[in-house]
């Protein structure tokens, strides 16, 4: 098929498109992936040369400006770099999050949004950054640490200046922490008047926390969020503050640096591989 | 499924066309149905992505949802679609008749006409349900207001869901039901879900056959589905790209138009195919009992339009008493329908026969005149003997009716090999002697059947304020809440 | 790893053997007779690479709607340490405010190597079974013998311990509409959740326990009505239980089908695979087209030499065992003498073809 024809038509564009999306269809369904691939990138070019015939310049800029996107997004970032943005959303939090709450809370307290595409690789590239240059920075964005293991945890971001006891993690550790950022938002948000975005965090949190909900449903009394958090927490703070410090015990004689802030992942490999070879399924 | 239909099924499997399983059409249609072909998102339980719809073939309004996600964008189609729904219905009445009044001398009205709803499937049934269920509490008044018509659209759609589930009722059809309640196909009922297939083996287009026309509508690509759910694959190498392209542009008409022509071209094919079905069904003769299954569904009409300022939208759940009185209901139309469509149609009658509670032949014998007169007074009783074939499966002292004629009554006195022996007992005028015609003579072919239209009466139930304690107690009264207005729809 | 039989694996050729998954366990059930599925999971061999090599894919493609609709409620559900789980938990089950443990049994350490992640499941669990220790345990990796093999079972469902009894916890994206889901999604997620059910009681059992400690009662999670809120049904899945033991018991019973067939049979791409496949016969029902990715081989197969099967399961139950299209036409128009055994069908069959022919006939002259 010729890849750059003349001027063809619109109707004989659409035609193309459509001919093109029922053999892309056909590909996917007989299981051909790379004839499918191919097909589509036919597909986009024929649409993209619809476009160009139909829409003129116009379209094109409409749609798919790169530098229109990217200037429109940072606006509404802000200028932080993203992993400042975090610092701040995790310092306020005090304890391990995930991305999304970490954007959550950045959106609702912060001016400006966190690009969530960039949270993907941040930790990788604090990891590399620490290992090229050791202590460069006042402060890395790490990893939480799991209490058997050592090993980094799933899906959660730390700071490096954090204690170790706070950033690892045992069993309990995610309702604690849960709790422990709830009475954190809630202080923070009691000393102001809460936007509707704080507001509407705080609910996330007050639904989810026996005796948090005091008001009317979608409705948040700071200070008693706080205090109900704080009466749950009461419950489970000693056994998960027992297993953590334990593991910060075990974490301190066994890991190097860069293991204490990223985890112990080639160790923890190994050795749980050769503990377990042996007395494994069989000797039961 | 009984040896009849499946032998219809045979038959078709074996000559590649359709066979019949009705001769004459058990559903009303009007002149202006409004057909609607809904679409909605995948993984999503109402989320609206497209609907067409109108009451001709070459007048069809698509409604399409460019964000389905997006719930502003969602309640701007429901209102949409309530302004074109709404108006069908209010200009689908007629005239209004004026009945006789009531027990208790109240006025009483019935429409001349009233709004038939045809969907392609059952999911499409179902879809409106949903779609009812999720707009008829809707407030339009505060935070979370919306369009006056919401509302409203979603209870008629609750109401048309409620009468689809009544046995007999053509306010709203399913095509899929309604085609496969005429013909049978020689593929299983699995595959007849499928409009296009369905069709395909009833009327298929020029140089197919059943087989070949039904497996071209299996090609997702060649042959849309016809909803409520999408292909995957056009989901993902069509829809994806162009609701994504939408959302880019910032609401880009132009993004826009390429949205709605990639649905377009999902649901134009099944909008032919519902006006196709429609012609193929108008094409066979009305059954005799039709209009006055109608006349139910025009007084229902009547009724829910009649009152509908002064009702709530409809509870979530049933109340237990109401709940009771509507399955009374339901069961008793499923028994009035069964019967009436088998004194419509021999070929339905066939099955009764088949099954032993009808029976059929000639009249072998016939003593016209005679007479019961051990009673105080003589009574008409003429005896009739019918040589039959049938697997007769009645007891002697069994009421039975003349498929024909349901008046004709009579009494079965015996059953042999060959043949049974009828006691005329009523269905002949008032006097010692027949009406003339009304007693078969010898020769005549009949059929006897113990189906009867109404077999028991309605049953009586409590009033609400006296639901008995086993089923709760009385129910407080059903006064929507904010809480029903504000609910997510997300 | 485990031993398989040798006989089945050299059906495979060259290829790894597949694994199953709870579907394509919990679809075992669904066509118990059919040898040629029974043969081809049991010997692992790729059915959807096999269907697609022989011109008949499986039409099971899934919407990225649906995929990504599914991701986000169960990401939902599990956010902030199951925070809206244990809401959830607490409010229709008065799970007790300590019981908050999660533990993560998807990767370990990094690694995701399925016996690393099983052995971790199974300490845990033992661990759980005995002094009554944790709370949610999200991914398990279990394991089920399947004729005579081991399959890896990766669910997507969370492990829930209470009161010294574990539930299996399934999270699925179908709405629940006041109290009322789809029925076939219900049906389907707790034929899934049975299998979750039989292969944690294994796990019990190996590990010295009573396997009732592993309930019959799984809790479904949906988004309730129309919004993300989530809710719980418990669903009693005693029944899909017994189905699945019995099939699973019979599933053993390959080495039968396969003394039967050629020796060097082989489910291999090549010229020859149509061949392998039909030397295995299938038990074809429109229910297959549910489940099995050989569904659409296997209709063309029936149609073409008119199985009365092909038309759907009742349809064969009507004929009372006449298994071909024409034998029943036959019988019905009286050109095939019937046997003794299918006396009774044929006679049925002939009233059928009297009685719709007179009717059709008396409708026609009514109309004329």
């Amino acid at each position: 098929m010729p890849r750059s024809p003349g001027v063809p038509t619109p109707d004989a564009l659409e035609a193309r498109i459509a001919e093109l999306r029922a053999a892309v269809r056909r590909a996917v369904a007989a299981g051909d992936r790379r004839a499918a691939r191919d097909l589509r990138a036919d597909l986009r070019l024929a649409e993209r040369q619809w476009d160009e015939a139909v829409l003129g310049d116009a379209g094109t800029g409409n749609t798919t400006s790169p530098g229109g996107q990217d200037a429109r997004e940072s606006e509404a970032r802000g200028l932080l770099p993203v992993r400042e943005q975090v610092h701040q959303a995790l310092t306020l939090l005090g304890a391990p999050a995930a991305p999304k709450l970490i954007g959550s809370v950045y959106a609702a307290f912060f001016p400006g949004e966190i690009a969530g595409s960039r949270l993907t690789s941040l930790r990788r590239d604090e990891e590399r950054s620490f290992r090229t240059a050791p202590y460069a920075r006042p402060y890395y964005l790490c990893a939480a640490l799991t209490a058997d293991l050592l090993a980094p945890a799933r899906g959660l971001l730390t700071v490096s200046t954090w204690p170790l006891e706070q950033r690892i993690v045992g069993p309990l550790s995610p309702r604690t922490d849960f709790l422990t950022s709830a009475v954190r938002l809630a202080e923070h948000a009691g000393r102001g008047t809460p936007s509707p975005d704080v507001r509407r965090l705080l609910w996330r949190f007050a639904s989810n926390i026996p005796g948090a909900v005091t008001g009317t449903v979608g409705t948040v009394e700071p200070a008693d969020l706080a205090e109900a958090a704080r009466a749950e927490l009461q419950v489970h703070r000693e056994p998960d503050r027992r297993l953590r410090a334990s593991a910060a015990g075990r974490a301190r004689t066994r890991l190097d640096d860069a293991e204490r802030l990223f985890g112990s992942r080639l160790r923890a490999l190994h050795e749980s591989g050769g503990r377990r070879a042996a007395p494994g399924e069989r000797g039961r | 499924m009984s040896v009849l239909s499946s032998l219809a099924r045979l038959r078709a499997a074996s000559t590649g066309a359709a066979e019949p399983l009705a001769t004459v059409r058990h559903c009303h249609l009007v002149d202006a149905p409004l057909v609607l072909v809904p679409l909605k998102l995948s993984g999503e339980a109402a989320a609206p992505l497209a609907v067409m719809l109108g009451a001709a073939p070459d007048d069809a309004t698509l409604l399409v949802v460019p964000q389905p996600r997006n719930r502003d964008l969602r309640f701007a189609f429901a209102a949409d679609l309530a302004k074109l729904v709404l108006n069908h219905i209010e200009t689908s009445h007629g005239s209004v008749e004026e009945l006789p009044p009531g027990k208790e001398g109240e006025e009483r009205i019935r429409y001349g006409n009233a709004p038939q709803l045809l969907v392609p499937n059952r999911g499409g049934v179902a879809f409106l349900r949903l779609l009812g269920r999720s707009t008829r509490f809707r407030g339009t008044e505060g935070p979370y207001a919306v369009d006056p018509a919401v509302p409203v659209l979603g209870r008629w759609l609750t109401w048309f869901a409620e009468r689809h589930d009544h046995p007999g009722s053509s306010l709203l059809h399913a095509m899929t039901e309604l085609l496969r309640l005429h013909w049978a196909t020689g593929q299983s009922s699995l595959e007849d879900g499928n409009l296009a297939a369905l069709l395909g083996w009833i009327d298929p287009p020029d140089g197919l056959d059943g087989p070949s026309a039904a497996a071209r509508a299996e090609d997702p690509v060649a042959c849309p589905p016809a909803g409520p759910t999408t292909d995957p694959s056009f989901d993902n190498e069509v829809l994806a790209p162009a609701i994504a392209a939408y959302h880019e542009s910032h609401g880009d008409p132009r993004a826009l138009e390429r949205l709605r022509a990639a649905v377009h071209g999902q649901v134009a094919p099944t909008w032919e195919l519902m006006w196709r079905a429609v012609g193929v069904l108008r094409a066979l003769p009305e059954g005799a009992s039709v209009p006055g299954r109608w006349e139910r569904d025009r007084d229902a009409f009547t009724y829910y339009h009649q009152t509908f300022g002064e009702a709530y939208p409809q509870a979530r759940r049933d109340p237990p008493v109401r709940a009771a009185r509507r399955l009374h209901d339901l069961e008793r139309a499923q028994d009035a329908y069964d019967a009436q469509r088998a004194f419509d149609d021999p070929l339905v009658m066939a099955e009764h026969r088949l099954s032993g509670q009808a029976f059929g032949g000639l009249v072998t014998e016939c003593e016209p005149d005679r007479l019961d007169e051990t009673g105080k007074r003589p009574k008409l009783r003429p005896l009739l003997r019918i040589g039959t074939e049938d697997p007769v499966r009645l007891d002697p002292g069994t009421v039975v009716c003349n498929a024909a004629r349901p008046a004709l009554k009579g009494r079965i006195v015996e059953f042999d090999g060959g043949g049974v022996l009828l006691e005329l007992t009523g269905g002949m005028g008032r006097r010692l002697t027949a009406e003339p015609g009304t007693v078969p003579g010898v020769g005549e072919r009949v059929c006897f059947t113990s189906l009867s239209e109404g077999s028991w009466g309605a049953a009586r139930f409590p009033d609400r304020e006296d639901t008995p304690w086993t089923h709760g107690g009385p129910p407080a009264e059903y006064v929507p809440t904010d809480e029903d207005a504000e609910e997510d729809w997300s | 790893m485990t031993e398989t039989a040798p006989d089945l694996d050299r059906l495979r050729g060259d290829a790894p053997p597949r694994n199953h998954d709870a579907r394509t366990i919990a679809a075992l059930t669904a066509n118990p007779g059919c040898a040629r599925r029974g043969l081809m999971d049991a010997a692992g061999v790729d059915k959807d690479a096999v269907a697609r090599h022989l011109g008949f894919p499986a039409p099971f493609g899934q919407s990225q709607f649906a995929i990504t609709r599914g991701n986000a409620f169960e990401a939902q559900v599990k956010a902030d340490g199951c925070a809206e789980l244990l809401t959830l938990l607490r409010e229709r089950l008065g799970l007790d405010v300590a019981e908050v443990a999660y533990d993560d049994l998807e990767v370990v350490a990094g690694n995701e190597g399925r016996e690393l992640r099983h052995t971790r499941t199974r300490r845990l669990l033992a661990r759980a079974l005995e002094t009554g220790e944790g709370t949610l345990f999200d991914h398990p990796l279990l394991r089920l013998e399947i004729a005579g093999r081991l399959a890896y079972l990766e669910p997507d469902v969370i492990a829930f311990q209470v009161r010294g009894r574990l539930h299996v916890i399934e999270i699925k994206s179908f709405a629940v509409v006041d109290g009322q889901a789809e029925p076939e999604q219900v049906a389907a997620a707790a034929r899934q959740s049975a299998v979750y059910v039989l292969a944690l009681r294994r796990l019990a059992a190996e590990l010295g326990h009573d396997p009732g400690r592993v309930s019959h009662e799984v809790f479904l999670v949906c988004p309730e009505n129309f919004s993300n809120r989530p809710t719980a049904t418990p669903l009693d899945v005693r029944p899909q239980l017994a189905v699945l033991e019995r099939q699973l018991a019979r599933l053993t019973r390959v080495d039968a089908i396969l003394e039967a067939l050629p020796g060097d049979l082989v489910f291999e791409p090549g010229d020859a695979l149509a061949e392998s496949v039909r030397a295995v016969e299938a038990r074809y029902a429109p229910e297959c087209m549910a489940g099995c990715e050989m569904a659409l081989f296997c209709r063309d197969e029936a149609r073409a030499c008119g199985a009365t099967g092909a038309l759907g399961r009742s349809i064969r139950d009507d004929l009372g065992g006449v298994d071909t299209i024409a034998t029943a036409l036959a019988l019905a128009d009286g050109s095939l003498h019937p046997s003794d055994d299918l006396a009774e069908t044929a006679a049925q069959l002939r009233a059928a073809a009297r009685l719709r022919d007179e009717a059709l006939l008396a409708a026609r002259g009514g109309a004329a």
